[in-house]
């Protein structure tokens, strides 16, 4: 959550020192209490404490940056690599300096998170002439030598509406929330488009959505107009969990929760605990945890590292989480999730015999 | 002599009803210094404004160098060579800029000047200028931390830069040092030499003994005497100054009765004497004296808006050292300050609220305000102090002057009090208004001590039962107001005889 | 004569029968609009705004502007949430914080204005920029939510209480059952508060004394700086109510900037000048203003207009009522029979 609106915080970075440091002192324990771990690895990760990797950031501020940021930070402090964080606090040019800056230092691969096209893909080429392996999440680099990692935005619509389909057969009135112009949310709208045409049963009522700050409480004040405008609507597809948030007040406020079903995209804990609210709306969501994610980028730097290809664009699959299941299982915030539900606390991909996995 | 530079014929000005230039011929020479004089409202300004382009003529003609004139704006005037330096000098320099700059801000809006400022020539420039005028200050310094003088010189350098024909000075050494009026009045020495003609207004007699060569006094509105036979009859111009507004209101002095306020050994400036003046029930005192005098500043001690250097003030017997404006409320001291648009009125609110804002406790119930109170009362004092208007809820700013000066004094009027202070309560208000506001004072006086501060001898004379004059921080002289000597009273006022204390009781 | 009653009818009356005008056209064009629901919807939406926006009328009046508004509101929103969820205290110390809260702001905004000369704009903007920032740096730039990590591993396991949600979701009865929200009635109240406070006690005539000419203010005894300093006051201690009910309503402490807020709450008060023909900032005229912005929205919403066009009809909204108050108003002579009084 939080990842698709970063322009709209204007915030602080996280540099987290500290955490940096443990992961230092990781790194050195393993070099000297299981030189075992190393000497199964190959070469670079022989030496795993002469590997420099960077992370250069566009975007850092909110629950799944850093969230991400620790996924990267343990799989390092797991394989034992140098890792240095950059983060450029949203100035695209900035970051492109720090591909340089880090192609000055000597690194050995970089992982790009997030960015802009244009200002990217001149500083990777420098990274790749330079003979640095690299990475790239969820930015377009236009370089064949460069994996994509990539969480699918288009799986996590589809699977939302698979269960709403699952849920209320394959014609219901709709409710869609969506903001135009926002990448993630554009592509998590072909998921929708699709549907809707493959179920000619599903009747969309109306399209709303706003990302006036504080979202949630704009988008609740539209959301119950709308459904006082229709109220035969009895699904609501709001694929990002601030829509979802918003809708679901509406929904309370309009004393519609039995007849209402909320389908969204994204988890956190808050998001839990508002879904597991007695009688909640919001019965299904469809998330990736970003620190698989951040786990997965680092992997596939180390395959490529170590000559190895994890393929031109490496997918993290999204998971689906209902409300049944939360209750079922009592989870309460996203470690209990990662605990009940394994699929969301690792992805297997990106994966060798060798690669050593974070403590679980 | 030299020729006539500036010709003037039969110019008429009206403001609406208000007849205010009535047929004034006037022709300046090359080469000679004209003193203009005459009391407020006398036409000098609006005179002044005709010729430098802010007014346009009713009917009458100007001619320059016998060319036909007749400016269309302030700007017209400058090319054809008639320069004004006004009294309000902040409208003639830029305080954020360089004194360069402000040297030489007319060059900038020259047609055809070049896009880029070059500073150094600019600078070159401006030295010039500055040197020609005496004026010796960095002409890198920002104006803003100048003192008061110093910007009145750049004021005028400025206009000279023009290389004018006709000069026109209003009142410009009303904030000048006598070291520094003197390098102006060499100056001006100068440029007459060289043929400009200037055409000087002013109050100050000290001034006009030193520069004068020729004096023209008006007085409503047309020209009421021409002295030009050396040695010039500055007593002459004074009783043709005044005229007959001095006989026009019968005062008769008051029987004061109890001290009210009494002033003690209070000094207004460090280096001045002190003052002692005792203020009676019933009695109305003018204080008078030029701009600078020391006025404004002995109202503002008496109001608590400033603190004396010493001496201390006794109200009713008891010692009276107000803090602020409100404590000085509280004791029942009671100020009307001068320029009313910028210290007193309420441009939003209509008159019932303008007049009741300093009581507005008086005219709550239960902690809000009654409309019915505030309405009634300002009817009340609407009637009495005869304000023209249609309601009590008309916008004050729909009222004419003499109209809204008239609420800002029965603003204060609303609650008994001891002691009324007026600071130029005639402040741009016609003669009509004036008389309203002067019979209701002199009416409402008993029960208090009234003290009203002019810079109008006239009108000091036409309200007051005692005028007492200020100059240089200090009581010069006091009259009671029956057949006051009035030779010796603008003689006071003017400075001209500091060490002759005439009293004429 | 007659050119110029119209004229001052069409000032008097002008933007109170456009409001009309918009009431029966969505009325007859959306269905489901005229109804005691929708009117509560319309409320609800501006509850909020429209609290912050009288503190802003307040500000306002003794000529001054108050940036930081949506800052205090947000900070309101974070700190309600850390009060309960991570120091695990009781709702009403929860809001008394935030009151206190936004009254520190209110007064530090003032003294920097009155004591150290800052301009009114320049100091509540540095003041929004510290408050966006300082409402971070105790969670780290996280949102507030029961069950979350805190820096030093444990689990916050505070929760908002059920009395400080009763504030955001609760609704009495009015004609229909659960009908009228809380923030509603807080905001009919604050409005009624303010309204009578501005226009019919001595401190709100001083204040739009001061608001108008200072320097006269002065001189008839107003203590012009300590006026100054409650209007920011009023200003900061409305924001964060408004923070409260937003708290309330969410149940969770979210990051945000909170500008939205202001720019809304600063139009709803400035179109609150055209209101019968004002000229100037009244709490009746925000009140109608933010009101006018809610139905409007409502009413595009309620026929499907798309989300982009929210802004520009605003924007719309606001040139008008300005040439409104600015245009019309001055031709008619300022000061005219704008008199504070009805």
């Amino acid at each position: 959550m939080g990842k698709l609106l970063p322009m709209f915080d204007e915030e602080k970075i996280m540099i987290r020192r500290t955490l940096l440091k443990v992961a230092g002192i990781a790194t050195l324990s393993a070099g000297l209490l299981s030189p075992a771990i190393a000497a199964d690895m190959p070469a670079p990760f022989d030496k795993p404490e002469d590997v420099k990797i960077a992370l250069v950031r566009y975007l850092s501020t909110g629950d799944f940056f850093q969230s991400y940021l620790s996924g990267v930070e343990t799989q390092a402090a797991a394989l034992g690599v140098d890792l240095r964080v950059f983060d450029s606090r949203q100035d695209a040019a900035l970051q492109a300096d720090m591909v340089d800056q880090a192609i000055a230092l000597g690194v050995d691969g970089i992982v790009i998170q997030h960015g802009l096209t244009e200002s990217m893909k001149d500083a990777a080429q420098r990274a790749v002439d330079a003979g640095i392996k690299v990475v790239a999440f969820d930015v377009n680099v236009e370089n064949d030598a460069i994996p994509q990692i990539e969480q699918s935005d288009y799986m996590l619509g589809k699977l939302a509406l698979e269960q709403a389909l699952k849920d209320n057969g394959d014609s219901f009135t709709a409710g869609y929330v969506y903001v135009p112009g926002i990448a993630p949310l554009d592509r998590r709208d072909v998921a929708w488009q699709e549907t809707k045409e493959a179920n000619p049963g599903i009747k969309e009522a109306a399209m709303f959505g706003t990302l006036d700050n504080p979202i949630a409480n704009s988008v609740a004040n539209q959301a119950r107009s709308v459904l006082q405008a229709n109220p035969n609507i009895n699904v609501v597809f709001a694929p990002y969990d601030e829509f979802a948030k918003g809708v679901k007040i509406a929904v309370d406020e309009a004393g519609l929760t039995d007849d209402i079903d909320i389908y969204s995209a994204d988890v956190s804990t808050a998001d839990i605990s508002a879904m597991r609210e007695p009688g909640s709306a919001w019965v299904a969501t469809v998330a990736t945890n970003p620190a698989v994610v951040g786990e997965t980028s680092v992997r596939a730097l180390a395959l490529l590292l170590a000559g190895e290809d994890p393929g031109a664009s490496v997918i993290v699959p999204p998971t689906l989480i209902t409300q049944d299941f939360l209750n079922e299982k009592d989870i309460k915030n996203m470690d209990d999730l990662g605990a009940m539900m394994p699929q969301f606390k690792h992805a297997d991909v990106a994966m060798t015999d060798w690669m050593p996995l974070p403590e679980r | 002599m030299g020729k006539v530079l500036c010709k003037l014929e039969g110019i008429n000005k009206t403001f609406g009803t208000n007849h205010v230039l009535r047929g004034v011929d006037l022709e300046l020479f090359a080469g000679e210094i004209v003193v203009l004089m005459g009391a407020n409202g006398a036409g000098k300004s609006t005179l002044v404004k005709l010729i430098c382009g802010y007014h346009t003529l009713d009917s009458g003609s100007m001619t320059l160098n016998e060319q036909p004139y007749c400016p269309s704006d302030p700007a017209g005037a400058i090319a054809a060579g008639i320069v004004t330096v006004h009294q309000s000098i902040d409208d003639g320099v830029i305080p954020d800029l360089d004194v360069a700059t402000n040297l030489m801000l007319d060059q900038l809006t020259v047609a055809g000047a070049g896009l880029l400022v070059r500073d150094r020539l600019l600078r070159e420039k401006a030295r010039e200028v500055a040197s020609n005028m005496g004026i010796t200050t960095d002409v890198r310094t920002r104006v803003s931390d100048l003192g008061v003088a110093d910007r009145q010189m750049i004021a005028i350098a400025r206009a000279m830069a023009h290389a004018p024909k006709v000069l026109i000075l209003d009142e410009p050494t009303s904030s000048l040092s006598a070291t520094e009026a003197e390098r102006l009045f060499q100056l001006i020495e100068k440029l007459s030499a060289q043929g400009v003609a200037i055409l000087y207004i002013s109050h100050r007699m000290s001034d006009i003994r030193r520069v004068a060569t020729r004096i023209v006094c008006m007085r409503d509105g047309a020209i009421s005497g021409v002295f030009e036979k050396t040695p010039l009859d500055y007593d002459g111009a004074i009783t043709a100054m005044l005229g007959r507004a001095m006989t026009e209101v019968n005062i008769e002095p008051v029987n004061v009765g109890e001290p009210i306020l009494e002033i003690r050994e209070l000094k207004l400036a460090a280096h001045s004497l002190p003052i002692n003046l005792t203020a009676h029930d019933g009695e109305v005192i003018a204080i008078t004296g030029l701009l600078g005098s020391g006025k404004s500043k002995l109202a503002e001690i008496i109001f608590g808006l400033q603190q004396a250097d010493s001496g201390d003030m006794q109200l009713d017997g008891i010692t009276y050292k107000p803090d602020n404006a409100a404590s000085a409320v509280e004791r029942g001291v009671h100020l009307s300050p001068k320029d009313r648009s910028s210290n007193a009125v309420i441009p939003t609110f209509n008159i019932a609220n303008n007049l009741s804002l300093p009581f507005l406790k008086s005219f709550t119930r239960g902690g809000l305000l009654s409309w019915t109170k505030q309405r009634d009362a300002a009817d009340k004092m609407i009637d009495q102090i005869g304000v023209v208007c249609q309601s009590a809820d008309d916008g004050i700013n729909m009222l004419s002057g003499g109209n809204q000066q008239k609420v800002m004094i029965g603003r204060w009027l609303l609650e008994p009090c001891r002691v009324l202070l007026l600071d130029e309560p005639f402040q741009g208000v016609d003669i009509g208004a004036r008389r309203d506001i002067g019979q209701h004072i002199r009416h409402s006086a008993p029960g208090r001590t009234t003290i009203v501060f002019v810079a109008e001898i006239d009108e000091a004379l036409e309200i007051a039962d005692r005028i007492v004059v200020l100059n240089e921080s200090q009581i010069v002289g006091e009259h009671q107001n029956i057949n006051v000597n009035l030779n010796a009273l603008v003689a006071q006022v003017s400075g001209a005889n500091n060490a002759v204390e005439c009293q004429s009781q | 004569m007659n050119n110029d009653r119209f004229l001052d009818y069409a000032i008097r009356y002008g933007f109170l029968l456009l409001l009309a005008g918009l009431v029966v056209f969505f009325s007859l064009l959306a269905s489901g609009f005229a109804s005691p629901r929708s009117a509560v919807f319309i409320l609800q939406s501006v509850a909020i705004t429209g609290i912050l926006a009288l503190g802003v009328t307040c500000t306002l009046v003794v000529d001054g502007f108050d940036l930081s508004i949506g800052s205090v509101a947000t900070s309101a929103l974070m700190l309600s949430a850390y009060s309960m969820v991570i120091l695990e205290h009781s709702a009403v110390v929860a809001v008394l914080l935030c009151l206190a809260m936004g009254a520190l702001v209110g007064l530090i905004n003032g003294l920097l204005i009155v004591k150290y000369r800052v301009p009114d704009l320049l100091a509540t903007l540095g003041m929004m920029f510290l408050l966006i920032g300082l409402q971070r740096i105790p969670t780290q730039g996280n949102s507030i939510a029961t069950g979350m990590r805190l820096s030093d591993g444990s689990m916050a396991e505070g929760a908002f209480s059920e009395s400080f949600l009763w504030l955001g979701r609760h609704r009495f009865d009015l004609v229909l059952e659960r009908l009228v929200p809380v923030p509603v009635v807080l905001f009919l109240i604050i409005a009624l508060v303010v309204w009578v406070f501005l226009e019919y006690t001595r401190h709100g005539r001083l204040m739009y004394a001061i608001g108008s000419n200072e320097k006269a203010a002065t001189l008839v005894g107003a203590n012009v700086n300590r006026y100054k300093i409650i209007a920011y006051m009023i200003s900061g201690v409305t924001a964060s109510i408004g923070g409260i009910l937003l708290a309330a309503r969410l149940g969770r402490g979210d990051i945000a900037s909170g500008n939205n807020l202001l720019l809304d709450s600063v139009a709803a008060a400035l179109i609150g000048f055209a209101v019968l023909g004002a000229a100037r900032p009244n709490a009746f005229g925000t009140a109608i203003g933010a009101l006018f912005v809610g139905i409007l929205l409502q009413g595009l919403t309620m026929m499907n207009a798309p989300y982009y066009t929210q802004d520009f009809v605003k924007g719309v909204i606001l040139v008008a009522a300005l040439v409104f108050t600015f245009y019309l108003s001055a031709r008619r002579g300022a000061g005219g029979k704008t008199s504070t009084n009805v």
